[in-house]
């Protein structure tokens, strides 16, 4: 039985700073991906993806819904994938290039990013989905790993699915965005 | 089937999870319905662009080098809020409820046997809830001026040790032969004994200079919270056992089966503890509860080796004041962050290969001022090693997941050094041996007097066919394999005793022996009219090849050398 973002992010802030490399564990992939569709550069997504992680431990205090630790993840890693955009434009005195570069790795394909949608899901919900997609577990292995029935978790993929595909149909095509950033 | 039994089951269809029956219900269903077939193809669409997302991720392995900086974090926190809430270090009323509330989350989390892994080692922690202080003696497979977190499975044993005292001020020091760190409650010094340089953290830390993994040992509550914690996220293999002393007392054996989670074909993978797939036993006396021994094993493809144990464990016993003083030399070298300097950008902008050449070129004509721009400190005994060094060739930098920086593979030669070896086999074996070592015009620079006649060696008559050049080169086989028996047979017992001797200082010092010991290559003998005495020319070659680790994670942005030479 896995704890919730919330109780991890109680314990980090209770002084068991260990417990965030649960939270670390949960979400690297889902973060990555999300930054590699942003930055395009697999190693620049991994750095980001580094970064992102030490400056939400720094911040940890701040956020007010630690139930929405993965959104407000998303939100930072927004912010630290621009900054390195302006970095590399700096490097290459060239800032022109390198918004066009942004523009064009974020724009890309006009799809919603797909973490956005999926740290939208109840986090039941995106346990299942998490676990499945980015862990690779067959869904016989997450029924084990979260000690539930298989029909529970395919009804909840089913159902996660439909959400998906409501969050989705709700925002491509519009400029993507981050809610939760504000609580930083 | 009707639309709405095909809808619950769409999920279950496309995870291929449907009997025979059902899946051939549905996908008849499937065929005859275009709205159910429709929505069937939008979960399918869904499904591949998820599956997509997780597999670009799927070699993402980042949970270590983030935990480092926000653990290195937490503790500089730790440091300011310890001083302004005069923090209590140690098992209070709170670790004791925590840990019990670990024993809860291991049975509701764990199979049976690895719960009761997590009990024995809870037990561990609360025997000693009121820990005032605790002494560690063990040993590590590593050189003995190497970093704390290092191991070397081919190394020897060198001896560890590590006081804590948590109350009433948290103090610490961690020692090896070489290496020492103390943390007096005011700030933090690391002495490395060989090199005569320290390093000081300005503020006092729970742990530091890479000695985090033997305090996550030392203190056991959170040892247990770790351990299954990791074991929980990393799928680690927990189980227990019992046995009996040979003094009849009854022992619990709490076994951990940790994975690494760096690449195998890492450069550093089992390089240091956090890096390696260990075996870690944890010991405890099933009467007392306490924690009396822990072993760890690396587990590699061709073997486990041992190679780190504490095996004396004191619980809250005084320690000395002394063990909270360093003594420093008054020429200690000071470690310090390299400065900006005014053409930094030049240097900021190198590449990591670019840094290493003019590293290695400055060395190369001993320009130790613009080498010192790349590694600080520069002692004399790197100028001895490096000056004139000659560049052999230099390989494209590569990267450590557990890296800040980059390698660049190297090779250097080192200035070669010509001498003659003297031989004689006027004794009573009648076999040539060595008996002095010569500067290229024959001036003495070692004499090798036989105290005792060389032996008779049970199969003489083939020693005592060796030509002079074959005498000095099966002499300086026997040293580069350090296959002393076969060393005394040329050359006279006291030496073989001064090298073996220099061989154990140089490991002592964190030196590895295989490397910076010189090949020598034997050339022709000549006969000496004025001396007597039959010669072989000879020249000390010695090659370096390795990888440099280089960073730039400082202050100045430029590369720093951080070690590999």
């Amino acid at each position: 039985m896995d704890l919730t973002d919330k109780e991890y992010v109680e314990h980090c802030r209770d002084g068991h700073p260990e417990d965030f490399g649960l939270l670390v564990e949960r979400y690297q992939k889902p973060l990555f991906s999300y930054l590699a569709s942003r930055v395009g550069d697999g190693q620049q997504a991994e750095e980001a993806a580094q970064e992102s992680f030490v400056r939400a431990f720094l911040s940890l205090k701040k956020l007010r819904k630690p139930e929405s630790f993965y959104s407000w993840l998303l939100g930072i890693a927004g912010r630290v994938a621009k900054e390195q955009f302006r970095a590399v434009a700096h490097r290459q005195r060239d800032r022109e290039a390198a918004e066009t570069m942004m523009t064009d790795a974020t724009d890309s394909g006009k799809e919603y990013p797909l973490e956005e949608a999926i740290a939208a899901l109840p986090e039941s919900h995106r346990q299942v989905i998490l676990l499945r997609y980015y862990e690779r577990l067959s869904c016989q292995e997450v029924a084990t790993r979260l000690g539930l029935p298989l029909g529970t978790v395919t009804k909840t993929l089913s159902r996660a699915y439909a959400l998906l595909r409501q969050e989705l149909a709700a925002r491509e095509g519009a400029e993507p965005t981050v809610n939760q950033t504000q609580q930083l | 089937m009707n639309c709405a039994e095909c809808r619950d089951n769409l999920v279950a269809c496309a995870e291929g999870l449907l009997d025979r029956e059902a899946l051939l219900e549905c996908q008849a269903h499937l065929e005859a319905c275009a709205g159910c077939r429709a929505e069937y193809k939008v979960i399918a669409s869904l499904q591949q662009r998820l599956t997509k997302c997780g597999e670009a991720a799927a070699e993402v392995s980042i949970v270590a080098p983030v935990m480092r900086r926000v653990l290195l974090e937490h503790e500089e926190k730790e440091t300011i809020m310890s001083r302004l809430f005069k923090y209590r270090w140690g098992f209070g009323l709170s670790a004791a409820a925590g840990t019990a509330a670990i024993i809860l989350i291991a049975f509701l989390v764990f199979p049976k046997a690895q719960a009761t892994a997590a009990e024995v080692m809870t037990k561990g922690a609360q025997a000693v809830a009121k820990l005032t202080s605790i002494h560690l003696r063990g040993q590590v497979r590593s050189a003995p001026a190497d970093n704390f977190g290092s191991i070397n499975p081919d190394s020897e044993f060198y001896a560890i040790e590590l006081w804590k005292q948590f109350e009433p001020d948290l103090k610490w020091r961690v020692e090896k032969p070489g290496l020492v760190v103390v943390m007096d409650g005011q700030s933090t010094v690391i002495f490395n004994k060989s090199r005569n340089v320290a390093n000081k953290r300005p503020q006092p830390s729970s742990s530091a200079f890479d000695t985090d993994w033997l305090h996550r040992i030392a203190n056991l509550g959170n040892t247990i919270s770790n351990e299954l914690n990791n074991a929980q996220i990393k799928g680690w293999k927990l189980d227990t056992t019992e046995e009996t002393a040979a003094n009849g007392r009854m022992k619990s054996i709490v076994t951990i089966h940790a994975k690494s989670d760096i690449p195998e074909n890492d450069y550093v993978k089992n390089s240091f503890f956090d890096n390696a797939d260990t075996r870690r036993v944890y010991r405890f006396d099933a009467q007392t509860k306490l924690l009396e021994a822990v072993q760890v094993y690396l587990v590699r493809p061709s073997g486990e080796v041992l190679i780190f144990e504490f095996s004396q464990i004191d619980y809250n016993q005084p320690i000395e004041p002394s063990v909270w003083q360093l003594e420093l030399p008054a020429d200690v070298i000071w470690i310090q962050e390299p400065p900006k300097l005014p053409d930094n950008e030049k240097y900021a902008s190198m590449t990591a290969e670019q840094a290493a050449r003019a590293f290695l070129e400055a060395c190369a004509r001993e320009d130790w001022n613009e080498a010192g721009k790349f590694m600080s400190p520069i002692t004399d005994r790197m100028k001895e090693g490096l000056g004139g060094l000659e560049i052999v060739s230099l390989g494209e930098s590569f990267t450590s997941k557990a890296y800040g920086g980059r390698f660049v593979p190297y090779e250097i030669k080192l200035p070669s050094q010509e001498f003659n070896v003297r031989v004689s086999n006027t004794n009573s074996a009648k076999r040539y041996v060595i008996t002095g070592i010569y500067s290229t015009n024959l001036q003495l620079i070692q004499d090798l007097k036989w105290t005792n006649a060389p032996e008779v060696l049970p199969n003489n008559d083939a020693y005592a066919k060796l030509s002079p050049a074959q005498v000095v080169t099966a002499c300086m086989n026997a040293w580069i394999k350090f296959d002393w028996d076969e060393m005394r047979k040329f050359d006279p017992a006291y030496d073989v005793e001064d090298n073996i001797a220099q061989v154990k200082e140089a490991e002592k010092n964190g030196m590895d022996v295989h490397i910076i010991f010189p090949v020598v290559q034997v050339g022709e003998a000549f006969w000496s009219p004025e001396q007597s005495a039959w010669f072989v020319k000879c020249r000390a070659v010695q090659t370096k090849k390795w990888n440099m680790a280089i960073r730039k994670d400082n202050p100045a942005g430029r590369w720093q050398v951080d070690g590999g030479m």
